[in-house]
């Protein structure tokens, strides 16, 4: 298991600890198609395209390749990570599939702070995903402070 | 996929003018098959690694304003999802039509494409998820739009997809955009 796993949950992030430019903790997670097959029993998206190869080649990828639920899952896992226990979560998107990211794929999902509203109490991250030498995912998150 | 061929294909399908006729209309509801639990939340985070204290201790939750512990934003998704099998259906056999999750803009709505995948998704959150929150989601069909792409002919299908809870009370609204295509390979 990644180290990435313990995180200190005793403190939270306030909106005057955020400055633009920030960058939030990456996160590098591995594409297994056992991954995979968790991902689709769980998040209950059993398309073939997720977890069969020959049926994924058909619609032009590699391989298998992890679908649109992970993919907000992950990122959602990275904001609540940098942000701490008091964020909610207002808008994931539009989150954008550049290109696929298959079984084989080591992915590292990022973040950086785009834009503080203090008034609304609101932040705008940047959020990627970094797929060999592509950018396979990009998504704008917005996020509110409760303080 | 269709049986009994060597190509994978799924989809509804029909001409373009059937398509165009299911713009601006509701083309789907589903309603989830189970109310968010520990068991669920669980399963789901776990192939992410993903584990925060606000989705397992009611304390921690309500010290950060919730009412209770609340179940991941990105979870409405599922939580949305019909079940696969119940009661009554018939039996799953070698060669049927492989079980999807319900985009109505891919497999409600006619079209003359025979693949298909999602290119962008848009997701806003009004109202925290609780454990024992039911989701149903009501899916229109906004906008058709053709394009070529690289794998293919095809159109981008845009979903808006609403979120309710079992109060009615809107918790997200998803945009989707779908592309349906034929692939270049079998192009003229």
């Amino acid at each position: 298991m990644s180290a990435s796993t313990t995180i200190d949950w005793s403190t939270s992030k306030t909106l005057t600890d955020v400055s633009i430019g920030d960058l939030l903790p990456a996160i590098d997670i591995d594409i297994t198609l056992q991954r995979l097959v968790m991902e689709a029993a769980a998040n209950r998206d059993l398309s073939l395209i997720h977890h069969d190869k020959s049926v994924a080649q058909a619609t032009g990828a590699p391989d298998a390749y992890a679908n649109t639920f992970f993919l907000y899952g992950m990122i959602e896992r990275l904001v609540r990570q940098w942000g701490g226990v008091n964020i909610f979560i207002r808008k994931i998107g539009p989150l954008r599939m550049n290109s696929f990211n298959c079984v084989g794929d080591s992915l590292s999902f990022n973040g950086k702070v785009k834009d503080i509203n203090v008034d609304e109490k609101t932040v705008t991250l940047s959020t990627w995903v970094a797929n060999a030498d592509k950018v396979s995912v990009t998504a704008d998150v917005k996020v509110i402070f409760a303080s | 996929m269709t049986a009994n061929t060597d190509k994978p294909s799924w989809g509804k399908q029909g001409t373009w003018q059937q398509a165009l006729s299911y713009v601006g209309k509701v083309v789907g509801i589903s309603k989830g098959a189970d109310k968010a639990d520990a068991s669920s939340v669980r399963r789901w985070l776990e192939p992410k690694e993903f584990y925060s204290p606000l989705f397992v201790d009611d304390d921690v939750a309500q010290k950060a304003g919730y009412d209770a512990k609340i179940v991941p934003s990105a979870m409405a998704m599922t939580l949305g999802q019909p079940a696969h099998w119940q009661a009554g259906d018939k039996r799953f056999e070698i060669g049927d039509e492989p079980i999807q999750i319900p985009i109505p803009v891919i497999f409600e709505v006619p079209a003359p494409f025979s693949l298909s995948f999602a290119t962008s998704m848009e997701m806003e959150f009004f109202k925290p998820i609780y454990h024992g929150d039911e989701i149903t989601i009501t899916h229109e069909l906004l906008s058709i739009t053709e394009k070529q792409l690289k794998v293919g002919k095809g159109a981008f299908f845009k979903q808006k997809d609403t979120y309710t809870n079992q109060h009615d009370d809107i918790v997200a609204v998803g945009m989707l955009d779908i592309f349906r295509f034929n692939p270049a390979s079998e192009e003229a």
